[in-house]
């Protein structure tokens, strides 16, 4: 099979998402009283309602509806004020009704989109956007400075219910195939999920990734679920056609389930992409099919192939008057949106002169905004100056510390910010250098201490003393006669060999950046 | 003086339960050995709640005790019995329906647990077509209910029980749902006071769902007093149906203020609708007269699209039964045919054999209508015609504040005598149209057929949340009828 980059020369990839997201945050479900509680004993949190017991009927659950109009509001969507619930029939053992209650063709949210901001390597799997000069825009697609930005539309958010759990057992591994009894939990039928739904407008497995990773923190801020992948409260189904560059029409869709990680929703697009491409350039058939990314196997395998399109005999539900939403609600519903992540990065732009870059990654995760937030807050009339070097902490080591960890909360581990304030403020006083910096970083986390303490404890004190630094350089200079001369000669690149020499002497604490500047002096004269 | 208790209206059995001159356990052994006695010469009754209907008369007797007696329910010491689609926690709630056969309620309809709390004593669950679809309880899969007028007639449907166990006075008040005349059907073929109320007046909570838009629970009863007094303690919003709304009407505070000065609309389609048997026209035309004389004004108004109630009925109804039955899958409750290995036949057979022959013709049709493609061209326009009928019922009450029609075509028939689906459907053509506009309606005897000597009723219709008007009219005809009379081979014999 070729790689992504061959195949997007030659395919351009069509990609839209349909994401479902369980509204963990609630107490109760969609609409009964039931509580809302993962990992409970199996059928501990049901009732003639999500049991669909004769008789029983539904109310829609007040709070629900306000999480949803959050979610729209935070993606730019229309809120439609009057909208109804739908009855989607189907019957199957996890939906105790033999339907599930969810909307019609107008949705609670409609018509909205967000921007992804790609840069880096990710960004390398678009092509065509480099040519553009900074601003330029075509398509979707607009150039910055350091990357792309793309527009992705949002067709709808609507609000449905989910269904029970079932188990297998008696077969391999859980599955149906050799099964001999099916169980079912509803504790989780009748959890409020929305299920949000994008045009096709993403172009690359990596936009797909950056489209889920910024709804997740959306999410998260409005802290209206947990978004756990893995847990299953935040699922991304995945829908891909390629066509030939230049063509307009739209080819055969595979769609993608059971993608429970960012990385495989990345790498299950990128392979079914490559896997169509092989496909259609052999001359094959792409068919409409539902498709299970394996990460083990690093392949997806046919689940079901859809021949016709399923008959739900939709209709509205006659148990739920038409839902109407008043100016008033939207409005206090409006009041409480957070600040979202792209409002904070251009805070941080704004306010703490924070590149656009170090500004959005900080805006990505929770762990980073936390601690550069707190960290800003402690550094208080010294923020707008610490702001660099705290970002560049977060970014850096401790993102890298975080994404080693499984599951850290860094907010928990010894390294406060308040102690980061310390950090870069003895780096910006050249009290120590940035290497000494991230052992600091280390021994803080591993030893609970202050990091002048521990900066106090290893002697590690840099040696900013330009009197014994220049004493230092000309010692190495008058050792190395042979290496002067070449230098002088134009072999420029020895000055990392002196700057070493001068460190080594220095048992690792001179300040580099005044033996470079030494030595610069010194040689060039 | 025990055995005159099922003849009592619900105030008298309550002055009798306040001056101590019977207590409520008393009456409830009556009417349980008048239920045992009487019950298998009309079928009314799939189980009877003794223990129920002791405790809750208990209460009463010590709440009376207590010196209570003035805090005492509205319905308190009153015999009352559900339609077997109510769920009462701990009975049986089979719809009629070998689905459910052995099912038993987890939970109280809130309907029925407000009669409960009003003080009723629950005596049982009544017979009905299988889930409400029928016209004559024929349906059930336990065997038809006996009309008390006349055991080779049907006593209507599909809340046939219900008005059949009033007219032989074997409960004083039962609770029916009307779907499209479900209650005032049987109501007008057992010759009792029988309200289908505005759709919204009673909570649908706990009962088992028909057509979710169409469906209401109602009151059967002798007197309209009783009706309304029944309405009282069922009435109002319930935080579980979002469909139920608050309602702060007393329904018996205008009943004695007579037909003076009331304008009753007479529509002329309904009079001359082909199928009308001319004792029933007869009847209602005389009812007309009456309430003229009682100083009503009658106008005459117009339903233009009241024909189409039938059609559009028979789109919408069979649609949200389709999916309201669809929970009736073998996997949780309700009747599993045994043996299979995979869930596609366990269902099919299942509900091959669960569902009666009228239940699988309204899930097939409600399928089939609901699909892609047909929905379109039947659903819609279904829809749309519930608009123009909603329309036409506004518009008919700027001139009057209740209409005066026929409940039903005819007189109760004989079991068997209608066998073609669609002929039984017209049964209802008179009553569907108000279930499709959502408003009030309900049946008033007023006398027997020259002909045939079998009950007739009147059918009052109200506007939406006006039933007290309807519940007016009736009182004033009451005051020229009388009270519905117990089925005379039921009433008690002269000299005992």
């Amino acid at each position: 099979m070729k790689k992504l980059e061959e195949v997007l020369r030659d395919w351009e990839a069509v990609i839209g998402l349909e994401v479902h997201c369980e509204l963990t945050k609630l107490h109760t479900k969609m609409f009964c009283g039931c509580k809302l509680e993962f990992g409970a004993e199996p059928n501990t949190h049901t009732c003639p309602v999500c049991l669909g017991m004769p008789g029983a009927l539904p109310v829609p659950n007040r709070a629900a509806i306000e999480n949803i109009v959050l979610a729209g509001l935070a993606t730019n969507c229309r809120i439609e004020k009057h909208t109804m619930f739908y009855r989607k029939g189907y019957m199957y053992p996890d939906m105790a009704k033999n339907f599930q209650t969810t909307q019609g063709p107008k949705a609670f949210c409609m018509g909205g989109w967000l921007d992804l901001a790609v840069d880096g390597r990710g960004a390398e799997e678009r092509l065509f956007w480099k040519d553009l000069a900074a601003g330029d825009a075509v398509e979707n697609l607009t150039r910055t400075a350091d990357g792309y930005s793309a527009r992705v539309g949002i067709t709808r958010i609507h609000m449905e219910e989910d269904a029970g759990k079932m188990v297998h057992i008696g077969g391999g591994e859980g599955r149906i195939a050799g099964a001999t009894h099916s169980l079912v939990d509803y504790n989780r039928a009748g959890t409020p999920l929305i299920e949000l739904v994008t045009e096709p407008d993403l172009r690359t497995p990596e936009e797909a990734r950056l489209f889920m990773q910024k709804l997740r923190s959306i999410f998260l801020t409005l802290g209206i679920s947990d978004c756990s992948m893995e847990e299953g409260s935040l699922r991304a189904d995945g829908n891909v056609s390629l066509r030939r560059r230049g063509s307009e029409t739209l080819g055969v869709k595979t769609e993608l389930k059971n993608i429970n990680s960012f990385k495989n929703l990345h790498d299950g697009l990128a392979y079914e992409i490559c896997r169509q491409a092989e496909v259609l350039e052999e001359g094959g058939q792409i068919y409409q099919e539902t498709r299970h990314w394996d990460p083990s196997k690093k392949c997806t395998i046919v689940m079901r192939v859809k021949e016709t399109a399923d008959d739900y005999r939709m209709f509205p539900d006659p148990d739920l008057a038409p839902y109407d939403l008043s100016d008033e609600f939207i409005e206090s519903v409006r009041a409480k949106l957070p600040e979202l992540p792209d409002q904070k990065a251009a805070r941080y732009e704004r306010d703490l002169g924070l590149s656009s870059y170090d500004a959005r990654h900080i805006a990505d995760n929770r762990f980073t905004i936390d601690f550069f937030e707190a960290a800003c807050e402690a550094a208080g009339d010294r923020a707008r100056e610490l702001a660099k070097p705290l970002a560049n902490l977060a970014l850096n080591d401790i993102t890298a510390y975080v994404n080693a960890g499984d599951g850290i909360d860094f907010a928990a581990t010894a390294f406060t910010p308040t102690r980061g304030v310390q950090l870069v403020v003895l780096l910006a006083e050249d009290a120590i250098s940035s290497k000494q910096a991230k052992e600091v970083f280390a021994a803080v986390l591993e030893e609970d201490k202050d990091p002048a303490a521990i900066v106090e404890e290893r002697g590690m004190r840099q040696v900013s003393d330009t009197g014994a630094i220049e004493a230092v350089v000309d010692q190495v200079l008058a050792d190395n006669p042979d290496k002067v001369q070449q230098y002088r000669d134009g072999k420029t690149g020895l000055m990392g060999f002196f700057v070493g020499q001068c460190m080594k002497v220095m048992g690792g604490q001179g300040n580099p950046k005044l033996i470079n500047q030494l030595l610069g002096q010194k040689l060039d004269s | 003086m025990a055995a005159e208790f099922f003849t009592m209206g619900v105030r008298e059995l309550q002055a009798g339960l306040k001056s101590k001159q019977f207590s409520a356990v008393e009456i409830a052994d009556a009417a349980l050995e008048r239920i045992g006695g009487q019950d298998e010469r009309i079928h009314a009754f799939l189980e009877v709640t003794d223990q129920a209907a002791h405790q809750a008369a208990q209460a009463v007797d010590a709440a009376i005790a207590e010196g209570k007696g003035a805090d005492l329910g509205p319905l308190a010491g009153v015999p009352v019995a559900y339609k077997d689609n109510m769920n009462l926690e701990g009975t049986h709630t089979t719809c009629s329906s070998n689905m459910l056969a052995d099912y038993v309620s987890p939970f109280t309809a809130t309907c029925v647990q407000r009669t409960l709390q009003a003080g009723a004593l629950p005596l049982g669950k009544l017979n009905m077509d299988e889930f409400a679809f029928g016209s004559s309880t024929e349906t059930s899969a336990f065997g038809p209910t006996l009309n008390p007028w006349d055991p080779s007639r049907v006593p209507g449907g599909s809340s046939g029980g219900s008005a059949a166990a009033v007219a032989a006075g074997l409960a004083t008040v039962t609770l029916g749902s009307d779907t499209g005349g479900s209650i005032r059907q049987p109501g007008s073929f057992c010759g009792v006071v029988a309200v289908k109320p505005t759709y919204g007046v009673v909570s649908r909570y706990g009962v088992v769902a028909f057509g979710s838009s169409l469906d209401q629970v109602g009151p059967f009863a002798r007197s309209v007093e009783d009706a309304a007094l029944t309405l009282n303690a069922i009435a109002g919003h319930d935080p579980l149906d979002c469909t139920s709304q608050a309602v702060a009407t007393d329904f018996t505070a205008n009943l004695a203020e007579g037909a003076a000065g009331m304008r009753i609309g007479i529509v002329p389609a309904f009079m001359q609708a082909e199928g009308l048997q001319p004792e029933v026209k007869a009847k209602i035309t005389e009812a007309a007269e009456k309430l003229e004389a009682l100083g009503a004004q009658l106008v005459e108004v117009e339903l233009p699209n009241a024909q189409a109630a039938m059609s559009a009925y028979y789109v919408l109804g069979p649609c949200e039964a389709f999916s309201n039955l669809s929970r009736f899958d073998s996997v949780r409750y309700g009747f599993r045919d045994p043996g299979h290995k995979d869930l596609g036949s366990q269902y099919e057979a299942s509900r091959a054999k669960g569902f009666g022959p009228e239940a699988r013709r309204r899930i097939m049709l409600g399928s089939y209508l609901l699909s892609a493609g047909v929905y379109d061209r039947y659903y819609y326009p279904a829809q749309q015609v519930r608009t123009l009928i909603t329309a036409d019922y506004t518009a008919a009450f700027e001139r009057c504040d209740c209409i005066l029609a026929p409940t039903a075509p005819r007189t109760a028939f004989e079991f068997g005598e209608i066998s073609d689906p669609t002929s039984m459907y017209l049964s209802d053509m008179f009553t569907i149209s108000i279930n499709i506009a959502g408003n009030g309606g309900m049946s008033m005897p007023v006398g027997l057929g020259a002909e045939s000597g079998l009950p007739i009723g009147a059918q009052l219709i109200s506007p939406a949340f006006k039933d007290q008007n309807m519940l007016r009219a009736a009182a004033a005809l009451e005051t020229v009828y009388g009270p519905a009379p117990i089925a005379p081979a039921f009433a008690p014999k002269a000299g005992e």
